[in-house]
Parts: C-alpha cells; sequence; structure tokens
C-alpha cells in the first residue's frame, strides 16, 4: 500500500488500531457508527452543515468520550424516550468544575436517544478562542452561545442543550450540591419566541465528581481565567487533579413542558415560568438522590 | 440574467471599473445599459460598448464627468483595497472619495446609487454568531485597524441611504467571491502557492461564485431596490475544507507566531496581508442572506464545488 500523505498515513493507523483492538471497543465503535448515521442532519456536499457540524468528526472522535459514558461513569438514563422529535431545549444542572456533564449527557443522546440526536451545546465566548478546542466543539455541534444561534438551531428542528447555572454551577462548592444557583432566563425566552418544549433534565453524579472547596475568583481574574477552583486534588496534583472522581451518573429526564406568551414579557412573568422548570428539575434530584444507594453506585 | 423590460436604468457609471469585476459587470450590463466607467488605471483592449473615463475620484474632473454623461445609476466599486500605498491615501480615496461621489450624485439627478461593500467589515470576533443580518454592528475596526476606511465608507452609504430618500440606495456586503478572474482578499489567499493558517482553528467561510456575485449587482442595478445587504453564495464551509478542494496544501502556523510574523512583513512591505486580517482565519463571518433573496428573488446558483473547481491549483 502506498502512503503519499499525511491524511492517508492516519487512515492506514485507523486501521490497524482498527484490527488490533479487542471486539468489545469494535462493538462500542460499532454502535457510534451506527446510531450517527441516523442523526437527523442537514449537510452540505463536504459532509458539514451551516454552522460547521461534522457528523464524520462526531463518528470518528467519540469512542473515548463513549469510554467515559459506558465504563468510567456507567451513565444511567431515565425516562429519555420522553424527548420529543424536533425542536427542543434540554434544560439540566451544571457542576463539577469541568463539563463533564454536558458531555453525558449529548452522549446519552445520541447513544440512547430515539432517533439518535447530535445535542448542540452553547458554549462561552471564549471557547471559541482555544485553539483546537474551538475546532472539535464546533464539528461536534456546539456553537456559541448567542441568542441568534440558539433561536436559529431550534428554528432548524435541532436539540439544543442548555445549562441557565451557567459557570455559576460549573464552579460551586461542594456544600451547594444539588442546589440550583440563580437561573438566566434567556433560554425560557427563546422557548416562547420559537415555541420550543423544554424537557428538564436532573443531571445527579456531576455534582460529586469534583468537590469544590473554593472558588479563588480573585486570583483567576488575575490570570484572565473563568473560574480558579480549589478541590481536594487541584491544583494541588497539577491537571491531573482534574480528572474527576469516577461517580455513578443518573439522568433523570422530566415530562416536555410547553409554554406560552410572549418573549417579550416583563422579568416578573418570565421569572414565575423560569421557576416551573427549576422545580421540575428539584424533582428529579429528590428522586434521584432518593434511589441511589451511594455517589459511586 | 433580466431583459431590458425590467430595467428603469438606461446608463449607467461605474467607477473602479478596471478593476476584475469592474470589468465583467461593464461587459454584462452593455448588453441592455449604456455603460461609462471611471478609473484611473489603464484597461488594455477595452470594450467597444463601453466608455472608459481616466480620471480620480476626488478630483474635479469626476464631477464633470457626472455633469455631461448624466448617468441614471452609479456603482461606487471605486476602492483601495490593498494596502501598498499606505493608511493615508487608502483613507482619502476610499472615504472622502465617497462621500464627495454621494454629494455629486444628488447634484446631478442621479436616481440610484449602488455601493459594493463587503462582509468583512463585521469584523471576525469569537463571540460571532452564525446567520448575522444586516442590523448587526459593523465592528470590523476593533480588531483590524487597517481596514477602518472599508467600515466607514459602508456607514456612510448606509447614512445616505436614509438622508436621501429620493435616491434609490442599495449597500451591497457580499461574502469571498471565488472565480478565475475574482481578485477578492479571499481569493487571492486561496491561490498563494502554500496557504497559510492558524494552527487549531477552522472557522466555517462563506463563499460566492464569480456569476452570482455579477447577477447580484445586476439585479441591484436593474430592480427598483433600496437598503443594506448582505450577498451570500451557495454555501459555506471550514477554511481547511475549502483549501483542500482547491488542490492546495494548508500551511498551520501558531497563531501567536502567524500575527508576529505578518506585523513584521506587512510593516516591511514583504506581505500584503495586515496582521488584522488573520483573524478571519480564526473566527466566523458567516451571515444570512435572506433579507436580499427575499426582496429581489436571487437565488445563488454556482455551487461550492464549481467555485472550488474553478480556482483549482494544477496538479502536482
Amino acid at each position: 500500500m502506498m502512503a503519499d500523505s499525511p491524511e492517508s498515513v492516519l487512515a492506514i493507523a485507523r486501521e490497524v488500531v482498527g484490527a488490533m483492538s479487542p471486539s468489545w471497543l469494535q462493538r462500542l465503535q460499532g454502535r457510534i457508527d451506527e446510531r450517527v448515521a441516523r442523526v437527523p442532519t442537514r449537510l452540505n456536499e463536504y459532509g458539514f452543515d451551516d454552522q460547521g457540524l461534522a457528523p464524520d468528526f462526531v463518528r470518528q472522535n467519540m469512542l473515548p468520550i463513549a469510554l467515559l459514558y459506558e465504563y468510567y461513569f456507567r451513565v444511567r438514563t431515565v425516562n429519555i424516550e420522553r424527548v420529543p422529535r424536533g425542536r427542543v431545549l434540554l434544560v439540566a444542572n451544571h457542576a463539577g468544575q469541568l463539563p463533564f456533564d454536558a458531555m453525558m449527557l449529548s452522549s446519552a443522546m445520541l447513544l440512547e436517544g430515539e432517533p439518535p440526536r447530535i445535542a448542540r451545546g452553547m458554549a462561552e465566548y471564549w471557547v471559541s478562542e482555544l485553539p483546537f478546542v474551538s475546532v472539535a466543539a464546533g464539528r461536534g455541534g456546539t456553537l456559541v452561545g448567542t441568542p441568534l444561534n440558539c433561536a436559529s438551531m431550534l428554528e432548524a428542528g435541532e436539540c439544543v442543550m442548555v445549562f441557565p447555572e451557567g459557570v455559576r454551577g460549573m464552579n460551586k462548592l461542594y456544600e451547594d450540591r444539588y442546589k440550583l444557583m440563580r437561573f438566566g432566563s434567556g433560554f425560557m425566552r427563546l422557548a416562547l419566541e420559537t415555541n420550543t418544549p423544554i424537557v428538564p433534565v436532573s443531571i445527579i453524579g456531576s455534582e460529586e465528581q469534583q468537590p469544590g472547596l473554593a472558588n479563588l475568583s480573585g486570583l483567576a481574574r488575575l490570570f484572565g481565567m473563568p473560574a480558579l477552583p480549589l478541590t481536594p486534588t487541584f491544583p494541588l496534583l497539577g491537571p491531573l487533579g482534574l480528572l474527576p472522581l469516577p461517580v455513578k451518573y443518573h439522568l433523570y429526564f422530566g415530562e416536555p413542558l410547553s409554554f406560552e406568551g410572549d418573549a417579550s414579557e416583563d422579568d416578573a412573568d418570565i421569572e414565575e415560568r423560569v421557576d416551573r422548570v427549576r422545580a421540575a428539575i428539584e424533582e428529579g434530584f429528590e428522586r434521584g438522590l432518593a434511589e441511589r444507594s451511594g455517589i459511586f453506585s | 440574467m433580466l431583459t431590458s423590460s425590467d430595467a428603469n436604468v438606461g446608463k449607467v457609471l461605474i467607477t473602479g471599473v478596471v478593476g476584475p469585476l469592474g470589468r465583467l459587470l461593464a461587459e454584462r450590463l452593455s448588453l441592455t445599459m449604456d455603460v461609462c466607467g471611471v478609473d484611473t488605471r489603464r484597461w488594455k483592449g477595452s470594450h467597444p460598448d463601453i466608455r472608459l473615463h481616466r480620471v480620480d475620484l476626488r478630483k474635479r474632473q469626476f464631477e464633470d464627468l457626472l455633469r455631461t454623461e448624466r448617468p441614471d445609476a452609479v456603482v461606487h466599486m471605486g476602492f483601495v483595497r490593498h494596502f501598498d500605498r499606505g493608511d493615508r491615501v487608502r483613507h482619502d480615496v476610499n472615504v472622502r472619495g465617497t462621500k464627495q461621489l454621494l454629494d455629486h450624485c444628488v447634484k446631478y439627478g442621479v436616481r440610484k446609487v449602488v455601493v459594493f461593500s463587503s462582509s468583512a467589515v463585521y469584523g471576525a470576533f469569537p463571540e460571532n454568531p452564525y446567520g448575522m443580518d444586516e442590523d448587526c454592528p459593523i465592528s470590523a475596526s476593533r480588531s483590524y485597524p487597517e481596514i477602518r476606511d472599508q467600515v466607514e465608507v459602508d456607514a456612510l452609504a448606509s447614512a445616505f441611504l436614509w438622508q436621501h430618500q429620493e435616491i434609490e440606495t442599495v449597500v451591497l456586503r457580499p461574502v469571498n467571491a471565488l472565480g478565475p478572474e475574482m481578485g477578492s482578499m479571499m481569493s487571492s489567499y486561496l491561490k498563494l502557492p502554500g496557504v497559510p493558517t492558524v494552527m487549531g482553528f477552522d472557522p466555517v467561510v462563506q463563499f460566492i461564485g464569480q456569476a452570482d456575485l455579477l447577477d447580484a449587482l445586476e439585479i441591484a442595478v436593474a430592480q427598483p431596490l433600496s437598503g443594506v445587504f448582505n450577498v451570500v453564495g451557495a454555501g459555506q464551509v471550514p477554511i481547511h475544507t475549502a483549501i483542500q478542494a482547491i488542490g492546495a496544501r494548508a500551511w498551520p502556523i501558531p497563531g501567536p507566531l502567524f500575527n508576529a510574523v505578518c506585523r513584521q512583513l506587512f510593516a516591511l512591505k514583504l506581505w500584503h496581508y495586515p496582521s488584522g486580517a488573520v483573524d478571519y482565519l480564526r473566527y466566523p463571518v458567516c451571515l444570512s442572506g435572506s433579507r436580499f433573496e427575499e426582496a429581489t428573488g436571487f437565488r445563488p446558483k454556482v455551487s461550492l464545488s464549481e467555485m472550488f473547481d474553478s480556482i483549482r491549483h494544477p496538479a502536482r
């Protein structure tokens, strides 16, 4: 076989590794291939959608995340069939210092949703400034979290994940686990504007994966970082300390909520609807925490 | 192509007519209209049906020309878009030139003004959403001060649109034009023998085929139309995919190094692109063209693969 370009060398390497890998790994990759092929998308002649999503990229790079999903966090989903086809907003709690919760929720939609979906994430602005990360995010379907991006995704019938707690949730302290931080209300206005059903998702597990003892926000600002969490292992063990605990994830999908009204209503009227979504997520917490026997099982 | 019965324009004047797009537009419009062109450059083998006047937009002779030619419509694409002659000349020709041209149009009864702006005026930023419409702020000067004159021209023309509602004014902001004759920044960048890119970035870039851009310009001149419009072609792909599709090789360079080298070489006049231009290789500027399509019925016809084939590098 002739190898005349780096791409073909890489392809050969992929094949060799593929042939050598154990059969359970091949089966997992086979499952990813089958699921990605069934994702409803609108692609151009080069295999991208208008926002740069490339299902082929997802297919080729999903395996490590699927391994985390199956064997590290051992994700269990409850009532995922409640997610309707077509446009939908998944609204979930956010925790754990690093966005493994977003990764596991989107993996669940791909590996267990029917039809399989590539859930679109809404990222912070600075994610687009990170080399390599920005490309991986874009090819995987994540967009900068602006109202326009979110609205056009919903209008195109996509499944969009939002975490209205934002970084407030991501860096919450261990003592605040399973307490929802303040919710932004942007998602509710967008849901009203685009007439989109909301599925509340309660994520159990992420809140203990990386216990936050303190958030050194002053120091973080000094280094131009979004946050500087202090955990039992970080920054003590360096980058290795960012490895999350192998907690067991449980994803509880609530009943779809449909809201009627006008996106330009007063804050108070919007807040009232936001609170109903919060209450639904808290209900999931109660059930999930009662049903599990410990954070690792 | 539009028939002459659609057109209420009998005579059109094109500034910057000797540029590649200007020539093609002049030839296209000369089939249905009386066309004259203005440029300071020579037009080798010029077209018999097109009168070329070699005058400077900023000079008295240009006003005389409008007085004698009395065009119904003016297409303004006489801009300096390279950086070789320095900031001052560029700014003066583009901004003062446009201001004077617009004033003359009022004075000499021009009924239609088409100003050829660019999608670059929005600026390339990490927070850019996809499908930006014409109401998004034109902020390119924030990170790319070298083209602030281009942003000012767009703002001047948009203000003129509201100040002089008796004149139909169209401001076009087309995305990157691709075609064998196109000399747009993106087009000449892609034609480089090795194409430098920013390592770890692969923004989605929008393209429009040469023929579609000419159609859009013709529509803007001939149809009753006023307003600011994005003009979007048949599609968009990540920049590395485009480079691969035209048979070129990308050279990824770490971002900070790329910017530093760009700054130095540009200062030494060894390189045509200022460092602010590098952000267009990092972040997307992806527009919605629906306002123009709904107002005019314009539909792009040249597919991405046809565009890429038209500027394909010779096989290595």
